[in-house]
C-alpha cells in the first residue's frame, strides 16, 4: 500500500511532506513584485493593499524557476522576457498595476513567446499559492473567530459538548484542532480525499489527528496490574488493596487518554479489580487479628497462607477468589489455629463487612477520579467507559454491586456522574435469569440506570455477540467503548478473536442523504454510487492506515510502552506500530439512513415496511464490501453505526445549499444518527427497538438503540426492566434508555424539573432566600430520603411512565 | 458554587437571594457519552435534543 501511489514504500510521511510543501514554496512568485524602472512603473500594489517599489528581479527569479522545473536554465532569457513583462506593463499607463495583474501579463508573455510549458508550471505553482494564500486565509479567520467568540455564539467551539470550549485548554486544543486539519488537508490528504471530505460526500472523524494516532483502546487492567507498570514519570507497584486498584485503573485510562485521540475502556472491570477486593481482604483480617492483639508469628503465617491461596504465584493475575465459599473455609481453618471458632467467624465477618465497605469506597473513588481528573492538557476528563456484570466470584460481585451502589449516589452534591460510561454485561446464566448469580446486580443495575441514565446494556447473546462466547472467560466476551464501538473478530489473527488490548484505528462516515437525495426514486443508480463512495472511503481508511503504521512504539509511551496494545509488548521502542496496529479495525460508518430512505421512496424505515427492507439492503451492503475489502487486504475493516456529534449538523448544511430545504430530508438543522428511527417520529419502543435490532447485527463495528421514556423510571422499574428484556430477545447488541436526568444545583434536587424545581420551588435562574433554603438542609447532600426511595419502589408496574 | 461567606454573614438570611442566575442541570445523552448541560450541545445536536419525542407510554408498550 504504497501512500498515494507515491513510489518505493521506504518513502517516509514526512519526506511526502516535505515534497508536496517545497512544490509549494520553491519556484514561486512571492507577493512582493517590485521595481525601478525602465518607462514608467515604479510601484506595485500588493494584495493587502499596500503600494511597494516594483523589482524586476523577482519576476525574472519565478519566470527562471518555472523554466528550471521544464529543464531550462538560461538566464538570459528569463531575464529578457521579465524585461518584456516590464515594458507591458509601462505600455499601459497603469501606475501601480496590482499583483494579480502583473501575472497575467507574465503568463501572456510566456505564451507569447512560446513557451507553453514554462507558462503552464508557471500557471500551477500561481494556482498552489492561492489556494495555499486562501486556506491561510480561512484558517486565520477560524483562529480570530476562537480567541474572540464565545461557545455559546460559535458552534465550532461546541464540536464536543463535553469540552468547554471557553477555557484556555479548551481553546488551544481548537486551534490546534483547527491548524492541524487545515495542513492535513492541503498537504497529506489526497487531494481526492480531501475534496470529498470538503463538499461532504464523506466525513473523515478525528482529521485533526491524522498523522499522530489511533482511535480507541479497551484496556485489560489485570494484565496491566499484573508486576506493576510505569507511566512514564515513574513505576507503580502491584495494587496491594481495593483502593489502589481503582485509583490506579484510573490512572491507566487517563494515561492511555493522551496517546489516543478516542474514547478509553475497560473491558473487564470487575474481573480487573477483583484481586484488589481479595488482598484488601487479606489486610483486613490481619487488621481484625491486630486488634485482638494475636500473636506476630500466628499473624504472618495466616497472612501468609491467605495470600498462597488467592495468589498461588504471588501475583496479582494467579488470583483465585477467597471470599467465595471455598474460600473462607480456608480462612477458618486458618484462623482457627490460633483463635477460637467463634472468634474466628468474628474475624470472619468483621474483615469481609470491612471489605466491602472499603470496596464502596474505592468506587467512589473512581467515579469522583473519573469526572474531575484531566487530560489533554486539562481541556477535558478522559473520556471513559467501564464494562462489567458477569464475574460471579465474591470478590466481582463486591465490585459490581459497590460500583452500582456508588454510582447511585453520586458525586459529592449528589450529581449525577458524567464519566464514566457503565456497561452492564447481560448473558443468560450469569446476569439476566432470575436463577442466575448475578441477577440481583442485573435488578441493581435497573434501578440504577433508571435514575443515573447509566449504566447502559450490552448483550452478550445477540447474535452478533453470541458466536464468540466460550465458557466463563470473560476474554471472549464482546464489550462496549461506551460511544458504541464494538470490536471483536479478528481477520488479521483468527486465535486472537477478543476485545482486550484492541480498539478502532480510525473511522470515515458516508454521507447517505446526500447519495439518497442524487438518486432519488433510482434505486439502482443509488448503489452504483454507494459502491464508489464506498471504495474512496476503504482507500482514505488504508492511506490512513500507512500513515499511522509508520509510527514507532515510542510514540505512545503508554499504549505501546506499556504493552496495553494487544502484543505491543513485543516491540522495542524504536519498532514501528504497523504489523500490531492490525490488530484494530478500519472502519466505515453511516449518517441518515432515515433521510436517505425518504430521498429514496419518500418513507422512511419506521414508516414503511418496504423502507425498512431498502435499509437493511443498503446497510448489508456496506457490510458485505467491508467483509471483501477485510478479505482482500487481512485487514479488520469493519461497519459501525456512526456516532455522529459535529457531523450531525455539517452534512445536512451542506446539502441544503445543494438540493434545497426538503421536508423530512434537508429542512432540519441535523441529519438522523445512522440507522436509527428519526427522533421526532412518534413510534412505541417495542416497534422502535423491533426494527432498529436488525442493523445491530450488520454493523460488527459498533451500534446502540436508546428508547426515551418519559416520567420519572423509578416508578416503574418493571416496566424499565422490561424494556432491557425487549432489547435481549429481539437481538440488540448494545442499548440504554435515556429519561430527563434534571438537577437543581442550588438545592440538590435530582430528578424531573418543569418549569419549577420540586423541592426548593425556585425557577430556572431565579434566587430563593437563604432561609427558605436552609429549611431544606439535610436533603441538600441526596436527592431522595429513604422513604422516599422506598416508597417509590413499592409503587406497582403499568402505571403510564 | 453559590455563595460566598461573607455575604451571608452581612446580611440576614431572609434578604439573601441565592441562586440568581443559577441554571438547572439538564443532564442528557449525546453519541453515547452524558453532557451535563444544553449549552454545550452544538447547533445540530440541539435541535435534535429538542425534538426527541418519548416512545414509551406504558398503555402502548407491547
Amino acid at each position: 500500500m504504497p501512500l498515494r501511489g507515491a513510489g518505493k514504500q521506504q518513502k517516509t510521511v514526512f519526506e511526502l511532506i516535505i515534497v508536496r510543501f517545497f512544490s509549494v514554496y520553491y519556484g514561486v512568485i512571492e507577493e512582493g513584485i517590485g521595481y525601478m524602472e525602465p518607462a514608467g512603473i515604479r510601484f506595485i500594489k500588493k494584495r493587502d493593499s499596500r503600494v511597494v517599489p516594483f523589482d524586476i528581479t523577482k519576476i525574472d527569479e519565478a519566470i527562471f524557476r518555472a523554466a528550471r522545473t521544464q529543464g531550462g536554465t538560461d538566464r538570459t532569457m528569463s531575464r529578457a522576457l521579465a524585461e518584456q513583462v516590464a515594458s507591458m506593463l509601462a505600455a499601459e499607463r497603469n501606475e501601480t498595476p496590482d499583483v494579480e495583474h502583473v501575472q497575467d501579463v507574465v503568463e501572456k508573455v510566456l505564451i507569447e513567446n512560446g513557451h507553453a510549458r514554462t507558462a503552464k508550471a508557471y500557471i500551477l505553482y500561481r494556482n498552489e499559492r492561492t489556494r495555499v494564500r486562501e486556506m491561510k486565509t480561512r484558517l486565520m479567520n477560524t483562529l480570530r473567530d476562537l480567541s474572540f467568540t464565545d461557545a455559546k455564539d460559535l458552534d465550532l467551539k461546541r464540536e464536543n459538548a463535553n469540552i468547554d470550549g471557553d477555557t484556555p485548554m479548551g481553546t488551544m486544543l481548537r486551534y490546534g484542532s483547527e491548524a492541524a486539519k487545515a495542513f492535513y488537508k492541503n498537504y497529506l490528504l489526497s487531494p481526492e480525499h480531501s475534496r470529498a471530505h470538503e463538499e461532504g460526500d464523506i466525513h473523515i472523524h478525528d482529521l485533526d489527528f491524522l498523522s499522530l494516532t489511533t482511535t480507541c483502546c479497551q484496556i485489560d487492567i489485570k494484565k496491566l496490574f499484573n508486576g506493576g507498570f510505569n507511566t512514564g514519570h515513574g513505576f507503580l507497584r502491584e495494587p496491594n488493596s481495593i483502593q489502589c486498584a481503582s485509583a490506579l485503573a484510573c490512572i491507566a485510562i487517563q494515561s492511555n487518554q493522551n496517546d489516543q485521540h478516542g474514547g478509553q475502556s475497560i473491558p473487564n472491570f470487575e474481573y480487573g479489580l477483583a484481586p484488589g477486593v481479595a488482598r484488601s481482604f487479606i489486610k483486613n483480617i490481619d487488621l481484625a487479628l491486630d486488634m485482638r492483639d494475636a500473636d506476630e508469628d500466628f499473624r504472618s503465617s495466616v497472612k501468609a497462607a491467605l495470600s498462597g491461596f488467592a495468589f498461588p504465584t504471588g501475583e496479582y493475575a494467579s488470583f483465585r477468589s477467597i471470599l467465595g465459599e471455598e474460600g473462607l473455609a480456608f480462612v477458618r481453618s486458618q484462623l482457627v489455629k490460633g483463635i477460637a471458632a467463634e472468634e474466628a467467624d468474628r474475624v470472619v465477618a468483621k474483615a469481609v463487612a470491612r471489605t466491602d465497605k472499603d470496596t464502596y469506597q474505592a468506587m467512589e473513588g473512581l467515579l469522583h477520579n473519573l469526572n474531575t481528573m484531566h487530560s489533554r492538557a486539562g481541556a477535558q476528563v478522559p473520556f471513559s467507559s467501564i464494562n462489567y456484570g458477569t464475574d460471579t466470584s465474591a470478590e466481582g460481585r463486591m465490585v459490581i454491586r459497590n460500583t452500582l451502589l456508588a454510582e447511585d449516589a453520586g458525586l459529592g452534591n449528589g450529581e449525577t456522574p458524567i464519566f464514566p460510561i457503565h456497561i452492564f454485561k447481560v448473558r443468560e446464566g450469569y446476569s439476566f435469569n432470575p436463577e442466575d448469580p448475578n441477577y440481583d446486580l442485573f435488578k441493581l443495575a435497573c434501578r440504577v440506570s433508571a435514575k443515573r441514565l447509566f449504566p447502559n446494556f450490552s448483550f452478550m447473546e445477540a447474535p452478533i455477540n453470541r458466536e464468540y462466547l466460550q465458557g466463563d472467560d470473560p476474554d471472549h466476551e464482546v464489550a462496549y467503548m461506551g460511544c458504541r464501538t464494538r470490536v471483536m473478530a479478528n481477520r488479521y489473527d483468527k486465535s486472537r478473536e477478543t476485545t482486550f488490548g484492541r480498539g478502532n484505528l480510525s473511522f470515515t462516515t458516508i454521507n447517505l442523504p446526500r447519495l439518497g437525495l442524487k438518486h432519488r426514486g433510482d434505486i439502482e443508480g443509488f448503489f452504483e454510487d454507494l459502491n464508489k463512495v464506498i471504495d474512496l472511503v476503504f482507500s482514505q481508511l488504508l492511506e490512513r492506515f500507512e500513515i499511522q503504521s509508520h509510527k514507532r512504539c515510542r510514540n505512545y509511551p503508554f499504549l505501546m510502552g506499556q504493552g496495553i496494545w494487544l502484543d505491543s509488548d513485543n516491540l522495542t521502542s524504536f519498532d514501528e506500530v504497523g504489523e500490531i496496529l492490525k490488530h484494530g479495525t478500519l472502519t466505515t460508518g453511516f449518517i441518515g439512513l432515515a433521510e436517505c430512505l425518504k430521498a429514496l421512496l419518500g418513507v422512511h424505515h419506521g414508516e414503511s415496511a418496504e423502507a425498512q427492507e431498502l435499509g437493511l439492503r443498503i446497510v448489508r451492503t456496506i457490510r458485505e464490501r467491508s467483509d471483501a475489502q477485510g478479505e482482500k487486504t487481512g485487514l479488520n475493516f469493519t461497519v459501525i453505526a456512526t456516532p455522529a456529534e459535529g457531523l450531525a449538523g455539517r452534512f445536512v448544511k451542506y446539502d441544503r445549499k445543494l438540493f434545497g430545504s426538503i421536508p423530512g430530508i434537508t429542512d432540519r438543522d441535523y441529519y438522523t444518527n445512522s440507522f436509527h428511527i428519526p427522533v421526532y417520529f412518534p413510534i412505541t419502543a417495542f416497534n422502535k427497538i423491533r426494527l432498529e435490532a436488525p442493523y445491530h447485527a450488520f454493523t460488527n463495528g459498533g451500534h446502540i438503540s436508546y428508547v426515551e421514556v418519559d416520567g420519572d423510571p423509578l416508578n416503574n422499574l418493571q416496566a424499565f426492566e422490561d424494556i432491557v428484556k425487549a432489547m435481549k430477545e429481539m437481538g440488540i447488541g448494545y442499548g440504554s434508555i435515556n429519561h430527563p436526568v434534571d438537577r437543581d444545583p442550588v438545592c440538590g434536587y435530582t430528578g424531573i424539573i418543569g418549569d419549577v424545581c420540586p423541592r426548593c420551588g425556585r425557577r430556572d435562574g431565579e434566587g430563593i432566600p437563604l432561609s427558605t433554603l436552609k429549611r431544606l438542609k439535610g436533603y441538600v447532600c441526596d436527592s431522595r430520603s429513604s422513604d422516599e426511595r422506598s416508597e417509590s419502589r413499592d409503587k406497582i408496574a403499568n402505571i403510564k411512565l | 458554587m453559590i455563595h460566598c461567606k461573607s455575604e451571608m454573614a452581612a446580611a440576614d438570611a431572609d434578604q439573601i437571594l441565592i441562586g440568581s442566575n443559577v441554571k438547572f442541570e439538564r443532564i442528557r445523552r449525546i453519541t453515547g457519552y452524558l453532557v451535563g448541560t444544553l449549552d454545550r450541545f452544538n447547533n445540530g445536536k440541539a435541535a435534535e435534543e429538542r425534538e426527541r419525542v418519548k416512545h414509551c407510554s406504558m398503555d402502548a408498550w407491547k
